[in-house]
């Protein structure tokens, strides 16, 4: 299968890469250009483990292909601090001990910066209902909830 | 997995590729189903024809009907501020679809091609007596979206034809809509049964002039209640004529028993759920 070359944006950065059209943006991220801090899973859109967002949004990189994203502004965990300073939703997981065995974190940490930029000061009951796309399977579900409920609080007043 | 990939630029260009590659090409739309389909080894096209780069296919738009590109997204239709009122129901149907991840790319046309008896948009858009068109090198035809679920999987979609939108007329006067599903957890989860309801009253609010319920779930394809809705037409919304739809539409149906739940647990769910998605939108004209 003839391999495709594709120009992507990832975390503000241009990466060329050569690739067959079949791969998955997951696949890339991870293979071809080391950022493991996206990770990999059920490899069906169900746990978000691999949630990164593209344009903005949250998506599950398992179902996306790589070529889809030419073009495309992709943001995965090792793009979240920015200057060596750790994002207010970073700091609030470690504040309220949100992280135990951190596999499905770097998911949980994109999911609620996509949410919190658009709804700031957000309810419990709203951020669990937007957490429902990642699980969790040491079940801290309570301390991530008060984490993201804490840092949209911070990112409102901030504002 | 293994295909050849193209991206069309143009509606032209989607359509002359579909016919070109017939049964061999796939559209690729969200990508929810499809590709995970393709990574199970359930189809394996040799073509993959994705259409995020076709102008206005994710397009709203209301002009006395209400016509959905096929690429408009779960999440599009939840923040819809022209769907909050009459069709309450659609916005209902469209949140609980998967988690966030999925309502960002999951698309309305994808979850009609994929034909999943279980939809949960489907039955809202088959109370609103939705039409679909569908492009192929024939041209353009309109089909009712009824007529276009044929059983799980499949529809009355021709190798290559694009299925471009969906279509509606805006309800007007006292009419109001509502879904409800069931599922074993309240996120994340396929519907074990849902409903969709579409209630017209008269002038004075007394009598029900119009009733749609489709259930989803419950047959092969998503289905439509037509004895429940018959019982309602013409008669006053009493709760006791409420509980009788319930009562018909579980007769009617057709659910199997699976990994999710028995045929007799969803028949007693369709008599419950029926009843309480018409209180909802009675509810709904006060």
């Amino acid at each position: 299968m003839s391999k495709v070359a594709l120009e992507l944006c990832i975390n503000g950065e241009r990466h060329e890469v050569l690739t067959e059209p079949h791969r998955t943006l997951l696949d890339v991220l991870r293979v071809d250009l080391g950022l493991t801090g996206t990770k990999e899973n059920c490899l069906e859109a169900e746990c978000g483990v691999c949630t990164v967002l593209l344009d903005g949004r949250a998506v599950n990189s398992c179902i996306v292909l790589a070529v889809q994203c030419r073009g495309r502004a992709v943001l995965t965990i090792e793009g979240v601090a920015e200057h060596g300073a750790l994002h207010p939703i970073q700091q609030a997981f470690i504040d309220h001990g949100a992280v135990q065995c951190g596999y499905c974190i770097p998911g949980m940490i994109l999911s609620a910066k996509a949410f919190l930029e658009e709804r700031p000061g957000a309810t419990e009951a709203e951020v669990r209902e937007m957490l429902a796309g990642n699980l969790c399977r040491c079940t801290g579900y309570q301390k991530i909830a008060d984490a993201v409920v804490a840092a949209g609080r911070a990112v409102a007043a901030g504002r | 997995m293994s295909f050849q990939y193209h991206e069309p630029v143009s509606l032209a260009e989607a359509v002359d590729l579909g016919a070109r590659f017939g049964a061999d090409g796939r559209f690729l739309a969200g990508g929810t189903d499809l590709i995970i389909q393709m990574r199970r080894g359930k189809v394996a096209p040799r073509h993959v024809l994705s259409l995020h780069r076709v102008p206005g296919l994710d397009a709203i738009e209301l002009n006395g009907s209400v016509r959905l590109g096929a690429l408009v997204t779960h999440r599009a239709i939840e923040r819809c501020a022209s769907f909050q009122g009459r069709l309450r129901g659609l916005v209902e149907g469209a949140e609980v679809v998967g988690g966030h991840q999925i309502r960002n790319v999951g698309t309305v046309g994808g979850n009609i091609i994929n034909a999943s008896p279980a939809a949960d948009v489907v039955p809202v858009l088959l109370a609103l007596d939705a039409t679909i068109t569908c492009v192929g090198a024939d041209g353009e035809r309109t089909l009712t979206l009824e007529e276009f679920l044929l059983e799980p999987g499949r529809t009355a979609r021709r190798p290559g034809e694009l299925l471009t939108a969906v279509r509606f007329a805006v309800p007007q006067g006292r009419t109001a809509t509502a879904f409800l599903k069931a599922g074993r957890r309240r996120a994340m989860e396929i519907s074990v049964v849902c409903v969709a309801a579409r209630l017209t009253l008269d002038a004075t609010g007394e009598r029900c002039v119009e009733a749609r319920i489709a259930l989803g779930a419950v047959a092969p394809t998503t289905w439509r209640a037509r004895e429940a809705e018959r019982l309602l037409e013409g008669r006053p919304l009493t709760p006791e004529a409420m509980r009788e739809a319930g009562r018909a539409a579980a007769a009617g149906c057709r659910p199997i028993g699976d990994v999710r739940a028995s045929a007799r647990y969803r028949r007693l769910l369709v008599e419950t759920l029926v009843p309480r998605a018409l209180a909802r939108c009675r509810k709904r004209f006060e």
